[in-house]
């Protein structure tokens, strides 16, 4: 994606990147310098918000994504996460972007849209998206200092609690 | 005589309205059996015309793929007999009288009128995505018929795979408890332009009491907008262009 994005998405990745600025380390020039690239990789990889296959994700795979909250949308017909990582020794944070089930199906499976925050500390394992860009499908989640496990599994009988 | 008279009481009787009184117990929400939706494909695979066929292998390459453009990405509704095939959410019923409505979750407008107040189908209904549906108990089990289904109403097999039905789309369906709660949907599907003969499968769905299970609201549009402010400061969502699902350039 090249420097004539839309408008929004030049506001959307500057409030995003502002946002994660606040969240790190306050070196603002020179972390918008660093993210830049995989902020656009990660908006012109973002998948259909509307509903749509899962096949874009590696369903075969599991990536662990540790690092802190930057937004959670709970909005049908599916969430969304994202997480800045928290890469060692120096290197970039990286953004990612992970895609969950409904607000409904979530509800079933002991969610609330207050689950997550942003600034949570987190560890989530995705199905990466196909094509390599940060981002994936989600599996589970653990809240690191609560030690809270959260997946969207669903059981497949009647009468659940 | 006595044999003509109790032929027209039954003939009347399948007619008439049942009382609520008499009805099953539909009460509750209804979540799809997922897994056994993608066994059934497998188990009563689509009877697809050969250029059908071409068709879904192509799709079925892309999905396998990893970048099939969606079958429902535009958030128009699933339809008939889409919602009931491939729904991945709960529905429930409402009886009242001469009525069974079925109510779904997400994606907006799922919603399917069954009149069962003995009316007939009319003359030439005008096209809609879950068409028009004339049911009538039998015993426990709603038989529900459907036509007037829009041309453009996908038979799906997935998300991203199938097809428009291509026009005069008839469904008919079985619904009935074959467990205390769970609800089975015998449906054979009927599509002259795009299958050799009626497909006939079974959809299964669970009752669930529990709070948390209960319907809540899904707006299948909502996740194409971003909250936002306008120069007055109000709350107010603000759109996010999209190219297949991927925000526009401008």
């Amino acid at each position: 994606m090249k420097e004539e994005s839309s408008s929004f998405l030049k506001k959307r990745t500057k409030k995003l990147l502002d946002s994660g600025v606040r969240a790190r380390d306050q070196k603002s020039s020179s972390f918008f310098q660093k993210t830049r690239p995989f902020v656009l990789a990660f908006l012109a990889a973002w998948p259909a918000h509307a509903h749509h296959s899962f096949a874009m994700f590696d369903q075969t795979k599991t990536v662990t994504i540790v690092g802190t909250v930057k937004e959670f949308h709970w909005v049908n017909p599916h969430v969304s996460l994202w997480v800045y990582t928290a890469p060692a020794n120096g290197a970039t944070p990286e953004l990612w972007t992970i895609e969950l089930t409904s607000p409904g199906n979530l509800t079933r499976a002991g969610w609330t849209r207050h689950s997550v925050s942003p600034g949570d500390k987190v560890s989530v394992s995705i199905a990466p998206l196909r094509d390599g860009t940060h981002g994936g499908g989600f599996k589970a989640l653990t809240l690191i200092d609560t030690k809270q496990v959260l997946t969207s599994d669903f059981l497949e009988k009647p009468g659940l609690k | 005589m006595k044999r003509l008279a109790a032929c027209l009481m039954l003939a009347w009787a399948t007619v008439l309205p049942a009382a609520a009184a008499e009805l099953p117990d539909w009460s509750g929400t209804w979540t799809p059996a997922v897994g056994d939706q993608m066994r059934r494909i497998k188990t009563d695979p689509v009877p697809w015309t050969k250029a059908a066929a071409a068709q879904i292998a192509a799709l079925d390459a892309q999905e396998k793929a990893g970048n099939p453009r969606g079958l429902f990405i535009d958030c128009l509704p699933e339809g008939m007999p889409s919602w009931m095939l491939i729904t991945h959410n709960a529905l429930e019923f409402l009886f009242s009288p001469g009525r069974v409505t079925l109510l779904g979750e997400a994606d907006g407008n799922r919603i399917r009128r069954i009149y069962t107040d003995g009316r007939t189908h009319s003359p030439d209904p005008d096209p809609s995505f879950h068409g028009e549906s004339v049911g009538h108990w039998e015993g426990a089990t709603l038989v529900v018929d459907t036509v007037g289904v829009l041309p453009q109403a996908y038979i799906a097999v997935s998300e991203a795979v199938g097809l428009p039905n291509n026009g005069d789309l008839h469904v008919i369906e079985h619904l009935h408890l074959a467990g205390p709660d769970t609800l089975h949907d015998d449906l054979e599907i009927i599509a002259p332009h795009v299958l050799t003969r009626p497909w006939k499968t079974t959809r299964i769905y669970y009752r669930q009491r529990g709070r948390k299970y209960e319907i809540v609201e899904g707006v299948c549009l909502e996740g194409s907008f971003t909250p936002g402010t306008d120069k007055n400061g109000n709350a107010v969502f603000v759109p996010v262009p999209q190219v297949n699902g991927n925000p526009k350039p401008q």
